[in-house]
């Protein structure tokens, strides 16, 4: 018992025993602290600031396809939605202002129809009267490219085609503004 | 060299050999290779599950993702490079490799190091050697029995 205690008094003096335990403690404290003053919507996506996916998809209206190709040089919001998403349709509204203000200029907004059958989203589309080009992803690569966690999700790329933004949720007409006005100043 | 740091010495070798035996790569098929990618892909819709656990559509269509690439002759690295692309490292529930990661890989060896260095110490330590009494001690402690003994009668 003397040997084992002197041999911990050896190895391990109490000055450095009480210092490793405060050193652990304020390395959990610091953790938790930047850990819990994360913003659970603003998860740092990967796909930013890299060239977006390229795309080529159904339209949904059966009209043809949509690519994101066909709109290279110019603005474009890609908005991946579902007719079963509850705030899809919360943030629709939102969608049909931003169109509506920017449909006759550089601007291009796509919805994506995400795990969702293509009747769903037509009556969707029909319903809430979205007049914006939208394709139909139905095996889920587009938005695997995208990195999608969720919908809705708003991804905002500019002329050259990088993705330069990007948001989790539904997202409110000011910050589509905001983030369409951004890439239209940028050179 | 003591019965303790034999059996320290053996249970060292018996780990490493483990660990060996854990890292060495096997030659497997499509199937098997498959589900060793998903089950290291984080699913995006789950709380914490990994694509091979979760039953959601996210899960499914990323499943269906690997195994068309692994089919056109992918390398693992590749796939795993297509997700990254798309996720980052946090598609991955085993921490990268390098980057901040390798902290969450040293800190297991750094530990089991830690360990093995106290263990060594403690075999090492010289036995207790109980100190010999001074002059008379013995003497004055048996007379204080004594009359404590007596006292209690």
């Amino acid at each position: 018992m003397m040997a084992s205690a002197a041999a911990r008094a050896a190895t391990f003096p109490g000055g450095v025993r009480n210092a490793a335990v405060i050193v652990a403690l304020v390395a959990l404290i610091v953790v938790l602290a930047l850990g819990f003053r994360r913003d659970p919507h603003d998860i740092r996506s990967a796909a930013v600031g890299k060239p977006a996916p390229a795309f080529d998809l159904a339209a949904l209206d059966a009209t043809g396809r949509v690519s994101l190709e066909q709109h290279r040089g110019k603005v474009v919001v890609v908005n991946f939605f579902a007719s079963w998403c509850v705030p899809c349709r919360e943030e629709h509204p939102a969608l049909v202002r931003a169109w509506e203000r920017y449909r006759t200029s550089d601007v291009v907004l796509i919805g994506v129809l995400y795990q969702d059958s293509v009747d769903d989203g037509r009556e969707f589309v029909r319903r809430l009267g979205t007049t914006w080009p939208t394709a139909v992803d139905d095996d889920g690569r587009t938005a695997l490219g995208f990195g999608v966690f969720g919908i809705p999700e708003t991804f905002f790329i500019g002329p050259d085609g990088v993705i330069e933004g990007r948001h989790i949720g539904p997202i409110d007409e000011a910050t589509l503004v905001r983030g369409i006005d951004a890439l239209r100043r940028s050179p | 060299m003591t019965l303790a740091r034999s059996a320290i010495l053996v249970a060292l070798l018996a780990i490493a050999a483990a660990l060996v035996l854990a890292a060495w790569p096997t030659p497997a098929g499509p199937e098997e290779r498959v589900e060793r990618i998903v089950a290291d892909l984080r699913c995006p819709v789950c709380q914490g599950l990994s694509v091979a656990d979760s039953p959601s559509e996210s899960a499914r269509q990323m499943r269906d993702l690997v195994a068309q690439r692994v089919a056109e002759g992918r390398t693992d690295a590749e796939i795993r490079d297509e997700f990254r692309r798309s996720y980052g490292d946090w598609v991955f529930l085993s921490p990268a490799v390098d980057g901040p990661g390798v902290l969450m890989w040293l800190a297991p060896l750094a530990l089991l190091g830690l360990g093995a260095a106290l263990a060594w110490s403690r075999a090492r330590a010289p036995a207790a050697v109980a100190a010999e009494p001074e002059p008379g001690a013995v003497e004055a402690l048996r007379g204080r029995v004594a009359r404590e003994e007596m006292a209690d009668l």
